[in-house]
């Protein structure tokens, strides 16, 4: 299990390097130049020259990614072209607020999705299955924008039952709480209802298999054999879908977060894209690939943890 | 104890989604008796073992009839009383043991659970689960607890689930086909395993079967079904030597092992009159000796190697190294039959792939026709491959569902770049061939039988006009009546079209009837090869002998309790 996760965790770490060198690989080919924007129009060209230099940009394409690399390695992002602080302290700034609003969509995407999930499949054809089944379609079909805004407009503008913007008080966790509730709702939503329809789906396989029918006729109670044995194996392919789909719920937290106001990753990206922030974008991408990488390889060992068959790389 | 039987099922009357089932199932299971079940898929004999249970899939409906198991109506039971008495007084072995035991809890775990309703500690519990382990013949049952399923064979698992189902002390076990995914010598121990138990215990048992020839091994009595119906019962001994019903006939004349004479023609359920009149002599005229070999494999090694991408990189040695094939070497002639047996893992599909040109054997030459194919890139290998024809073990999964017969039969044609003027007449006559209606044509793999499907198999393998035919397991889950048909009609386009056919199979009763010289394999070498006759009536090595004596052993006639020996157990095997 030991050599399972270091596996995974070596090749997560493979999967950031080739990351970061693309990333900078892209950076450098898209059109626009940051020493342009940073000296605007009256830039001289000894100034441009001095400035490329002192940023390292007039070296060769490798030496480039390789002196970032190893930036890298010391904790290194490079200084912020507009505010001239170090991009480390930025991101580190608004990580957390990031990891909060994926960590909490996650759960609520698990804790709804999957019992959610689990009745329908043990109610199959009912009418409550049915409702499920529309309401889990109806709900993955609505844009998180639109939840962000009309959230927003309703909970906020209209009802004032939750706050509208920012991410709360720094040290009051309950005000922070709160105002997690609606980005988190924005980014979620989408989630619970597409987990709902995996579980239910693998669940109905996994009701069918002989191992279930063999743990009925040993007279074992029907709440231990659907909750402790099917679950447990059905939940494994949405545990594959939810560490992925931490990608697609950091492109719903940049609209969340700029709907909300919310200082996270998302907005530091999308402030720092509308200007050409060249050290901003690499690190807050960079963050956000990490965050990526991480949730992936969590979910290969959690898979892993829960069937044995894939620590030794077999088939399910 | 009350009086009576032990189950007492009268006037079941079953459907699934309104097609019937069951239809008037009425027959007991006396107590501390052996009862088989016996009949071909769609009987509806493993809907019997789960009505007990009351274990259905929630599309069944029980119209009419009662379930007396010890005197009470386990059909008007609450869930709740029905559960007190799964897992204590009735327990289950089922068909697949890959798909039996619990995938991501360890044996030991799986063994403990089920003990919930004894009140004894969990060291208690896995000491007895050990002791049962040790009992069905599992080595080092202590470790053997803290292994997950996937780490054991599929012997071994099924020894397990015997073992779940048996320390519950049942008053009925309910087997279902518990031997059927498994090779002849792990049936035969089963089998024995499966009685020495039950007469130990003194539980009754429903044993459910198609193989007529496990019958006599374990049952007391038998209840043969077809169509949901009770065709006949009674003891068993009656019932297979003076079988009053038709069906039952039928059953007993279509099982080849059972066609005392060889003969190259099986009967089948349509009947074939010739059968036991014709027998199989000598070297037929229709293999063709004096012209070079089809097919002609020499020295042929096949190693498999997992290598981590990792290890591999650094240079490091493969993980391991599992030689598959071993110096073979044989020919095929054409017109000619040549069987390969062999227990699963012993390599004989290895070769069949390899003959295939699916698989890149390490040394050791393939010749097809006069060309060699091994090292042939796979553009030279085109014109070769033509020549021949696979015929793949799972019917329906190896035919492409989206296409219809007709479109499928004719496939291959294209593939292979043969003009086809009218491809409609083709698909008719490659159909005929096969003994298939035209209006099979236009029905999609999935409308289609086991039966159907093989020979829908046999007019795709046949349409690019092939001269070796490599067939692996095409008898595998088939009926027995159907068996016949399939084989019957191998010969007869043999006969037709002189084509050299190469078997892999396990089954040695269809060996006998089918091929003409027969290559023994055991773990990756060849350890007897010979004609078909000689090989049956005078095995030389030590294994040929231990596999024919786990077919013939049965097949013999009674239960004798006399020899109730301690077969169960694991017999150490032959090196080859």
């Amino acid at each position: 299990m030991l050599a399972f996760a270091l596996r995974r965790s070596l090749l997560g770490l493979l999967v950031v390097l080739l990351a970061v060198t693309t990333l900078y690989c892209l950076v450098h080919a898209a059109p626009g130049n940051p020493i342009d924007i940073l000296l605007g129009p009256r830039g001289s060209p000894a100034m441009k020259a001095a400035l490329e230099a002192r940023l390292g940009l007039d070296q060769p394409l490798p030496v480039q990614i390789l002196k970032f690399l190893g930036s890298l390695l010391e904790g290194e992002l490079g200084i912020d072209i507009k505010s001239r602080r170090p991009v480390a302290d930025l991101v580190l700034e608004r990580l957390p607020k990031t990891i909060a609003l994926l960590i909490a969509s996650l759960f609520v995407a698990a804790a709804f999705g999957i019992p959610l999930g689990c009745f329908a499949a043990t109610h199959r054809g009912s009418a409550a299955d049915r409702v499920v089944g529309v309401a889990s379609v109806s709900v993955i079909s609505i844009p998180p924008v639109i939840i962000a805004i009309y959230g927003l407009l309703l909970f906020a503008a209209w009802l004032k039952w939750l706050p509208a913007v920012g991410a709360g008080e720094r040290g009051d966790m309950a005000d922070q709480l709160n105002h997690l509730i609606l980005p988190t709702l924005a980014v979620a939503l989408n989630w619970i209802g597409y987990v709902a329809r995996l579980v239910r789906a693998s669940m109905l396989e996994i009701l069918n298999e002989d191992y279930i029918r063999n743990a009925r006729a040993f007279g074992l109670g029907e709440w231990k054999v659907v909750y402790r044995y099917a679950l447990r194996i059905a939940v494994s392919p949405t545990v594959t879908v939810l560490g992925i789909g931490v990608g697609y719920m950091l492109g719903s937290a940049i609209f969340a977060e700029i709907v909300f106001a919310r200082p996270g990753i998302g907005k530091l990206i999308y402030d720092a894209l509308l200007v050409r922030n060249y050290p901003v974008i690499m690190g807050s991408v960079l963050a956000s690939t990490v965050i990526l990488v991480v949730a992936t390889t969590v979910s290969d060992i959690l898979n892993a943890l829960i069937d044995p068959r894939i620590r030794e790389g077999q088939e399910s | 104890m009350a009086d009576g039987a032990l189950v007492e099922i009268a006037d079941l009357t079953l459907s699934y989604a309104g097609v019937p089932a069951l239809r008037s199932v009425t027959f007991d299971v006396g107590r501390g008796r052996v009862t088989g079940i016996v009949g071909e898929s769609g009987s509806g004999k493993s809907t019997l073992g789960a009505a007990i249970l009351r274990l259905l899939p929630p599309a069944a409906r029980v119209s009419a009839g009662r379930i007396l198991f010890d005197g009470r109506d386990l059909l008007s039971l609450s869930q709740r009383e029905m559960r007190a008495l799964r897992g204590a007084r009735i327990s289950f072995v089922s068909q697949d043991p890959l798909r039996a035991l619990m995938p991501t809890l360890t044996i030991g775990r799986q063994m403990t659970e089920i003990q919930f309703r004894r009140g004894d500690g969990a060291r208690r519990k896995r000491l007895r689960a050990a002791e049962m382990l040790d009992r069905v013949g599992v080595p080092n049952p202590e470790q053997r607890l803290r292994a997950y399923p996937h780490e054991l064979s599929g012997g071994q698992r099924q020894r397990v689930s015997i073992a779940m189902a048996m320390m519950m002390q049942p008053d009925l076990l309910i087997a279902d086909e518990p031997t059927t995914a498994l090779d002849a010598t792990l049936e035969a121990q089963i089998i024995a395993l499966l009685r020495e138990l039950q007469d130990e215990a003194g539980c009754a048992m429903l044993f459910v079967t198609h193989d007529l020839g496990l019958l006599p091994e374990l049952c007391d009595e038998v209840v043969v079904m077809e169509s949901g119906e009770v065709r006949e019962s009674g003891p068993v001994e009656r019932v297979l030597t003076e079988p009053v019903s038709d069906y039952t006939r039928m059953l007993v004349r279509c099982d080849p092992a059972r066609v005392g004479q060889k003969t190259r023609r099986l009967p089948t359920r349509s009947g074939n009159p010739d059968v036991g009149d014709v027998p199989w002599l000598g070297p037929p005229e229709r293999i063709l000796r004096h012209d070079p070999p089809m097919l002609v494999v020499e020295g042929l090694d096949v190693t498999f190697r997992r290598r981590s991408w990792l290890r591999g990189a650094l240079g490091a040695q493969s993980d391991f190294i599992v030689q598959a094939v071993k110096g073979a070497s044989f020919s095929v002639a054409h017109g000619e039959t040549v069987a390969i047996v062999g227990e699963s893992g012993s390599g004989k599909t290895t070769i069949a792939r390899s003959v295939l040109a699916l698989q890149e054997p390490d040394r050791g030459s393939i010749g097809i026709g006069g060309v060699e194919v091994v090292g042939r890139s796979p553009r030279e290998l085109r014109p070769v491959r033509r020549r021949v024809a696979m015929m793949f073990q799972d019917p329906i999964g190896s035919l492409s569902p989206r296409f219809t017969v007709g479109s499928l039969v004719t496939e291959p044609m294209l593939i292979h770049g043969i003009p086809v003027p009218d491809r409609e007449r083709e698909a008719m006559r490659l159909l005929d061939l096969v003994g298939l209606d035209a209006r099979f044509a236009e029905r999609y793999p999935h409308e289609l039988s086991g039966g159907e499907a093989r020979r829908v198999g046999v007019a795709r393998a046949l349409s690019s006009s092939p001269e070796l035919l490599v067939a692996d397991e095409p008898t595998a889950g088939l009926d027995l009546s159907i068996q016949g048909e399939l084989l019957n009609l191998l010969a007869e386009i043999q006969e037709q079209m002189g084509l050299a056919i190469l078997i892999i199979t396990h089954n040695l009763a269809v060996v006998r009837h089918i091929s003409d010289r027969t290559i023994v394999m055991y773990r990756g070498e060849f350890v007897e090869e010979g004609s078909t006759e000689a090989l049956f009536r005078n095995p030389r090595h030590e294994y040929t002998r231990m596999l024919l004596s786990a077919s013939r052993h049965l097949q013999s006639a009674a239960r004798a309790p006399a020899d109730r020996g301690n077969e169960g157990a694991e017999r150490p095997l032959p090196d080859p």
